[in-house]
């Protein structure tokens, strides 16, 4: 088994990590004020745009990969930025996955507690600024929540990045896609093992996110 | 401080206000049954809701000059000390830690200083958000139904809290409560409001030991009867 630990495999770990982190962080980016914006605005057909970002964050990888397939292959109308089988297609695939989770998150949160949250920040005579403050710093807990989720959705996905990506080995070949390789190819034990190692990664972020918000958390409280 | 012609519908319920003016400096309490109206209106004349129509006007004061007490207050997710000097933060100014202690020690929450504040009971959140309403010295300041959670003993020291500071440096207050002995004991002026309209309007007195209206007498006979 353990011929896996060597280069590639790290190579592999390396690539998966890159991925999944750049892909929640522009989604994050990108859902949370859209969520936060979603509760707060008010505009004919918003219950329609919920709705449909809804149906998003449900929508099966495999057919998001095949959309950003279409997209980016030779004769489709992105393909002369020659982005099929890349890293960035990978992650553009993971950013459409993830973003409408994040932002259905956020959005459900915010319907929740904003309308409190501005009222109090009026009472205490916040501008502006301070309010959109408090409101994030009142809805951090839902925000982690939304991005942990984002980030565990990155993390396993296999269908959409199959298809962008292509597996191709030293390039685009990810923990999961690596796991799916070798199962067709039978070699079972280095499955499970890579999926055993692709769990504890996952873990050891989880934690390690945890740790810096329970630190931050202690620094509040020595104020 | 002058309000007119306010109009406010929610839902089935709708308030008008024809004509009402404040005195600065005086306590006012306002007294009703159940969906008279008494939160709206203080949620209009706090600017917290937009009237559909007629005017609110409270010359020389700014939106960081009122703020309100609810009766459920919203707590951050922060220490009770954090919560404590939220409105100093927002308007950069530093704590002073004889005016913080001052504060904690009246709302007997000295001891909970660090902790986390949405743990407290409901009635200490209520001294809370009390003393964090006071702690910034607004120039108007609503108080709706925040006396009810409180046990006898801190609901004096609040009216107490609120008299002595009425001596020194008189600012607007408008109380809402259910409990007549907090309004006879604070206020100068009450007002009783029934289906969103004011229907009696005078002295703590005169409202409250001569009323004259039947609907503010039938009120009272049966708050008293409580």
């Amino acid at each position: 088994m353990l011929d896996l630990l060597d280069a590639e495999l790290l190579g592999i770990i390396t690539l998966t990590l890159r991925m999944t982190l750049m892909s929640t962080t522009i989604s994050a980016i990108l859902g949370i004020p859209l969520g936060l914006w979603l509760d707060r605005a008010d505009f004919t057909g918003k219950r329609l745009v919920v709705a449909i970002n809804r149906t998003l964050m449900a929508s099966p990888p495999v057919v998001v990969g095949l959309v950003v397939y279409l997209m980016l292959m030779r004769n489709g109308p992105f393909g002369f930025m020659g982005l099929l089988f890349t890293f960035e297609a990978m992650v553009l695939a993971q950013v459409l996955l993830i973003t409408p989770i994040i932002c259905g998150i956020v959005y459900t949160a915010s319907a929740r507690n904003s309308e409190r949250i501005h009222l109090f920040a009026q009472t205490m005579g916040a501008n502006r600024w301070q309010t959109k403050i408090l409101l994030i710093r009142e809805l951090s807990n839902e925000l982690y929540f939304a991005i942990v989720t984002g980030f565990g959705r990155a993390m396993s996905e296999v269908g959409a990045i199959m298809i962008v990506g292509g597996n191709i080995r030293h390039h685009t070949r990810t923990m999961t896609t690596s796991i799916s390789l070798l199962r067709n190819r039978g070699e079972i034990d280095q499955a499970i093992f890579l999926g055993i190692l692709l769990m504890l990664i996952a873990f050891a972020v989880q934690l390690l996110i945890s740790l810096i918000r329970r630190k931050e958390r202690r620094t509040d409280e020595n104020f | 401080m002058k309000i007119s012609k306010l109009k406010k519908t929610l839902g089935a319920f709708s308030l008008e206000i024809e004509h009402l003016s404040l005195t600065p400096g005086k306590i006012y309490g306002i007294i009703g049954p159940n969906g008279s109206g008494k939160t709206t209106l203080m949620k209009l004349m706090a600017g917290l809701l937009p009237p559909d129509s007629g005017s609110i006007d409270w010359p020389g004061l700014t939106p960081r000059d009122i703020t309100m007490v609810f009766k459920k207050p919203y707590l951050i997710h922060d220490t009770v000390l954090r919560n404590l000097t939220y409105p100093l933060t927002l308007r950069g100014l530093p704590p002073d830690p004889a005016t913080v202690d001052h504060y904690l020690t009246l709302a007997d929450l000295q001891k909970y200083r660090n902790a986390y504040a949405p743990g407290l009971s409901s009635g200490e959140q209520q001294k809370l958000s009390l003393i964090r309403a006071m702690i910034f010295s607004p120039k108007l300041t609503f108080i709706d139904e925040t006396f009810s959670n409180l046990d006898m003993e801190s609901a004096a020291r609040f009216e107490r809290l609120i008299l002595d500071r009425q001596q020194k440096d008189p600012a607007t207050y408008v109380i809402c409560a259910h409990q007549l002995s907090h309004i006879h004991r604070l206020c100068d002026e009450v007002l009783f409001l029934s289906n969103g309209r004011i229907e009696a309007q005078g002295t703590t007195e005169d409202i409250l030991l001569h009323p004259e209206h039947p609907l503010l007498q039938q009120y009272l006979q049966f708050v008293q009867m409580q």
